[in-house]
């Protein structure tokens, strides 16, 4: 630890300090997942044909733009210490809200885009307030909400897609920007800023990380509690919806199962982003680069592994090994870490 | 005084025993068929198998954990199960064997991981479903095994006495195995001590890497022999068995009164928890509802499970006070 | 000196940024009872973990009969006959009192049948022993508080345990229940059976304890000495290092200035009961009572954390329905500087400029809540100076500071937000004696700069040396008022009286 001298307020630590080097940038986990991101990258191009193609580039984006806004909207209800097991659910049922609405009434897209976000909402503010009125943990609400808005959305829908929707919707899926960029990517990289502006310089996002990480202490300083972890469900469902328009972008149409039984096919990416990208569980401590950076790994290792002819099946059974391998070596780092503040 | 009747009252199963009782008494009356033999012998292999899935999570639940992986477990000793049979040729009973095994270990390994890391028990069990998951799609790719012997064919499709399925002697035995077995051996009680208290468990000595482990093994046996039970009674092994286990699997014991911090379940409660989630379904289809309204009762009944359980405590927390 | 049971040398523990013990010893003979005694944040929860496995002994030495020892966890030292009533309660809700007792030993193995008949006997056995009555077979959540506390004791008697340590075993007991446990000791005194007291109630500890040792900051302040020849006054003196002098401060009247915050007759939901209180501008109400005397359950209803049931609460001359932290906060000017630094004052993995700034954010929040870091710390920074934090900088994470340096930045949240009514509960749990003078100093500046401060402490000394006037507490009602005129003995004397019901002494 560094001397306790007294007050050198305002000072920022001397860089060249071996404390910055093991706490701070080099030692988070943002520097090794970008440090994986460039090994695989390269290992990929040189063992694969197409990697590196401007096609594989493109389709690659448009599928890291879903997984990080999937990613997303785990990691922000991460963060006031609960999950969303439902995000999945959300986000099929928002994106059927608005397949419906703009077949039906003809609504252009960007009314299309606002129904879905605003069902998403509604949805997240449902389970928001069911967990903070009944006190029950967010894992069984969310459980149960998960199954009542996916058993809800196929009765209502018959299981049918719809498919005539604006065709903007599918050319902005297959809008491809010199050649290689899927602007989906941009849509997730931009909703990255908006997060970290969120968090860092606002007294919203800064509340959602008090009352995560401490809600007893942050409600005797004053912050509303609830109002802040409903608020927090809100933007999980928002970031669903958004995730799911995206992922209609893509197909071109609103299908009921494309996020698979209950949406449970997002479980799995929507929790190994953030924790790869060093969120905390237990909330209170966010890092929403870390989340982008390991929603990007996981969908790069998906997509190299299939063009290793690795296949499709065995694909998952490894994102389960690599979600064991990140928690095991974030456990060994922060033991690590530990060990060296008692030992000093 | 208290009454038999305001005692019973108080209990996990009591709730639950008055809405199946009702319910059976309402649909029996609209619609006479779902008191026939055929629908009751497939209402109870249903709740056979049903019931130790259920058992699967509640043992968990019991620790004060969850485990995610209970239908992957199930779905990939299916497959191996059935696959050992036709591609291996190795006869039924040793085939099981194996197949328990491999769930065994399926658990075991949980709850190895669980209490030597300490990390939540959520995200080791969502890392092994993926992983097991990927096993059985990987192994199968995707296709189901066909070659599964006649006698484990009528063992899941034909009755022992009456309209009493066979598959309701695995699905008791396991029911009253856990009942003894969290009622009166140690290790139970180690199991609900941790649930109900794992500070003041570790200071009584109560190993708590010894209770967890143990526990996610039951949990990955009992999840292995419904996914055999569910080959006997589908006469396949379909890859797809496990997957929709989630739900089901925490719905019946909330049903039945489980308090989800740990420290308390209830094997008749959540018994009864699968006899209502197995009438609402077979009802459903009887009266030709949209099957997947199915998803929607099974959200609600957890909602309410929980909501009355909260309700409970609140109860029995202003009545200790007011004693004290 | 009789035989010698069990021996600690040079013991130290240390924790991330704090050094929790250091080369601390202990001697505890067979058959007597030994009082561990030091302030809140001495060590002594610390030593007891480290004699009773719960951490692992990684500095100095145990001896047990002589024999060096190392115990690798709990069982290991209940095995070797050392039982311990820890403070926190560790039963098991919903198990039997039997059960919870017997928890050591429901089976050989983990597959032995647990015999509830045999348990149920044996546990009444012990129960008999303490005259607890109570049956075996019931669930240990439908008992009192002092039952549940007796059960403790029960279960490490009944581990036949040779040293047995107890950590404020009558924290939540009745007098009567009080006798009765000093009773028992002293029987299992007698039976060679050697008791290590800890208790803040040093009328019980000169009472029943045969030898004393005292830790102070983590180290020995005495070593073992026999109890005989020592007072109250001599136990205080090695305990904060000094005897209970009082600062020569004046005595300050400030009942002539403006009712800050009155409450009149309030009641409310966890059971207060006409509660009359006046805070004046710039004064400094002490209120005392016993551990569970209802004193930081009544500043969390004054601040909305739990709703009032009765009466009237009026800050500055309006009547204030306070409804939530935020709204005691924005809109009275009230905060609660909480005496559970680590769950409810700090937000312990953030960083001192979070923590700091937490209560300031939604009165410096822009368009769309947008913060400028510069701002916060504009604010924040003139209170972390004036409380002298030490911190390498604003964004060390507040859990690796010092306890001492932990206060600074809890009362600092509220100086940064301005507030004009401060409540601060036990102001010095778990802080060194030198942050604690300096935090003194600066809670009667803060009066003398008319923050009215409520203060809520059961450090006697510390009460008299900064309350105006001192109300005190009983029952979750108040018993009475007196101005402080910072005689020790007279006020002490006063206060227990009122505690005890004896008014006519009241000043």
């Amino acid at each position: 630890m560094q001397p306790a001298s007294s007050l050198p307020l305002g000072q920022p630590r001397s860089a060249g300090s071996p404390s910055f080097v093991r706490a701070g940038f080099l030692g988070g986990n943002e520097f090794g997942l970008i440090v994986l991101i460039v090994v695989f990258a390269t290992l990929f191009t040189l063992a694969t044909k197409g990697f590196a193609s401007p096609f594989n580039l493109f389709t690659l984006g448009r599928t890291m733009g879903i997984d990080i806004l999937i990613g997303f909207s785990m990691m922000v209800v991460i963060v006031s210490g609960g999950l969303n097991l439902a995000v999945g659910a959300i986000g099929v049922c928002a994106v059927m809200a608005a397949g419906w609405a703009m077949e039906t009434f003809g609504l252009p897209w960007p009314l299309g885009l606002a129904v879905c976000l605003l069902v998403g909402a509604a949805l997240g503010a449902v389970n928001g307030e069911a967990i903070v009125r009944s006190g029950v943990h967010s894992f069984i609400i969310t459980l149960a909400t998960m199954s009542i808005f996916f058993g809800g959305m196929v009765f209502l829908s018959r299981a049918e897609a719809f498919r005539e929707l604006p065709p903007a919707i599918a050319a902005f899926g297959k809008l491809r920007l010199m050649g290689f960029l899927s602007p989906l990517l941009l849509v997730a990289v931009a909703t990255a800023l908006v997060l970290g502006w969120l968090y860092r310089f606002t007294s919203l996002g800064r509340r959602m990380l008090a009352a995560g990480a401490s809600p007893k202490a942050a409600e005797v300083s004053g912050i509303r509690v609830d109002r802040t972890i409903v608020g927090c469900h809100i933007l999980s469902g928002v970031l669903a919806a958004l995730a799911g328009a995206m992922l209609t972008a893509r197909h071109g149409a609103a299908i009921p199962s494309m996020a698979g039984h209950l949406g449970q096919d997002w479980l799995l990416p929507a929790f190994l982003a953030p924790v790869l990208g060093g969120t905390l569980l237990t909330g209170g401590k966010v890092s929403v680069l870390g989340t982008l950076l390991g929603a990007m790994l996981v969908s790069m290792l998906t997509n190299g592994l299939l063009l290793l002819r690795v296949g499709e099946f065995w694909v998952q059974a490894f994102l389960g090994l690599l979600l064991l391998t990140a928690v095991l070596l974030d456990l060994g780092r922060r033991r690590l870490l530990a060990r060296h503040r008692i030992a000093v | 005084m208290q009454s038999m009747l305001g005692k019973a009252a108080n209990t996990d199963w009591f709730g639950p025993l008055v809405v199946v009782i009702a319910a059976v008494v309402v649909i029996g009356a609209i619609e006479p068929t779902f008191l026939s033999a055929f629908n009751i012998q497939v209402l109870l292999s249903a709740i056979a198998v049903n019931l130790v899935i259920a058992l699967a999570q509640m043992i968990i639940i019991a620790i004060g954990q969850m485990n995610l992986s209970v239908g992957a477990i199930g779905g990939l000793v299916a497959i191996a199960f059935a696959g050992m049979m036709e591609v291996w040729g190795i006869p039924a009973p040793l085939a099981l064997v194996l197949a328990l095994a491999i769930g065994l270990a399926g658990g075991l390994a949980n709850g190895f991981i669980v209490a030597k890391t300490g990390i939540s028990a959520f995200i080791i069990t969502l890392a092994s479903l993926s992983f097991f998951k990927g096993l059985n799609l990987g192994i199968t790719e995707a296709q189901p095994f066909y070659g599964v012997p006649d006698a484990v064919k009528a063992f899941g499709n034909t009755n022992m006495i009456g309209p009493i399925p066979w598959l309701v002697l695995p699905a008791a035995i396991a029911g009253l195995g856990i009942w003894y077995l969290l009622a009166k051996l140690r290790i139970g009680r180690q199991i609900l001590a941790v649930g109900g208290n794992p500070h003041a468990a570790e200071l009584s000595g109560i190993s708590i890497f010894q209770t967890t482990v143990w526990a996610h093994g039951l949990s990955g046996l009992l999840a292995a022999l419904g996914g055999v039970m569910v080959v006997a009674r589908l006469q396949i092994g379909q890859p797809s068995i496990g997957d929709d286990w989630l739900i089901l699997s925490f719905a019946a014991p909330v049903i039945g009164g489980a308090v989800l911090a740990g420290g308390h379940v209830s094997v008749a409660g959540t018994a009864l928890g699968v006899v209502v989630v197995a009438i609402i379904t077979q009802s459903l289809v009887l009266f030709h509802i949209d099957p997947f309204v199915v998803q929607v009762v099974l959200g609600a009944l957890i909602l309410w499970a929980v909501g009355i359980n909260r309700w409970r405590e609140v109860r029995v927390e202003r009545r200790l006070r007011g004693a004290s | 000196m009789s035989e010698v049971v069990l021996q600690a040398r040079a013991i130290g523990k240390s924790f991330p940024g704090v050094r929790a013990l250091d080369k601390v010893d202990l001697t505890l003979a067979k058959g007597s009872i030994h009082a561990l005694l030091g302030e809140n944040g001495a060590g002594k929860s610390t030593l007891i973990k480290l004699l009773t496995g719960v951490h692992r002994l990684e500095e100095g030495e145990l001896l047990l009969d002589g024999k060096s020892v190392q115990f690798d966890d709990p069982h290991a030292a209940i095995a070797a006959g050392i039982g311990v009533v820890h403070q926190e309660r560790n039963l098991i809700p919903r198990f039997s009192v039997a059960e919870n007792i017997m928890l050591e030993r429901l089976g050989p193995s983990v597959l032995s049948r647990v015999d509830q008949a045999t348990l149920r006997a044996e546990a009444k056995r012990w129960l008999d022993l303490l005259e607890l009555d109570v049956n075996p077979a019931t669930p240990v959540m439908r008992l009192s508080a002092a039952k549940m506390q007796l059960v403790e004791i029960a279960k490490a008697l009944s581990l036949r345990s040779r040293v047995l340590l107890m950590d404020e075993p009558t924290a939540s007991l009745t007098p009567h229940e009080t006798e009765h446990l000093f009773t028992l000791l002293q029987r299992l005194k007698r039976d060679g059976v050697t008791i290590v007291f800890v208790s803040h109630k040093l009328e019980e500890v000169l009472q029943i304890c045969d030898s004393v040792t005292v830790l102070r900051d983590g180290r020995n302040a005495c070593q073992s000495q026999p109890m005989t020849g020592m007072g109250r006054q001599d136990l205080v003196r090695l305990m904060i290092g000094r005897a209970e002098q009082i600062p020569a401060w004046e005595t300050r009247d400030r009942t002539t200035a403006p009712v800050a915050l009155q409450l009149d007759k309030v009641s409310t939901s966890l059971g207060h009961q006409d509660i009359d209180l006046t805070l004046h501008r710039g004064e400094i109400l002490g209120l005392y009572g016993l551990v569970g005397a209802g004193r930081s359950e009544l500043a969390k209803c004054l601040i909305g954390l739990f709703p009032l049931t009765g009466g009237k609460v009026t800050i500055d001359g309006q009547p204030a329905a306070i409804g939530s932290v935020a709204e005691a906060l924005n809109r009275f000017g009230l905060g609660y500087v909480s005496e559970d630094r680590k769950q409810e004052g700090l937000v312990l993995a953030h960083s001192v400029l979070d923590n700091a700034g937490i209560a300031v954010w939604s009165k410096l929040a822009g368009f769309l809540g947008f913060l400028k870091n510069g701002q916060i710390r504009e604010r924040v920074l003139p209170a972390i100076e004036r409380l002298e934090v030490k911190t390498p900088s604003l964004a060390q994470q507040v859990g690796l500071l010092s306890g001492g340096n932990q206060q600074k930045v809890s009362v600092a949240k509220w100086l940064a937000a301005g507030v004009r009514i401060l409540i601060i509960d036990e102001p010095s749990v778990g802080i060194d004696i030198k942050t604690k003078a300096y935090l003194h100093e600066l809670i009667r500046a803060l009066a003398d700069d008319g923050t009215s401060v409520l203060l809520i402490t059961s450090d006697m000394p510390e009460m008299i040396t900064l309350a105006d006037r001192i109300a005190v507490m009983d029952g979750y009602r108040l018993t009475g008022t007196l101005v402080n005129d910072r005689d020790y003995p007279r006020m002490s004397q006063g206060i227990m009286n009122l505690i005890h019901g004896e008014e006519q002494d009241a000043a």
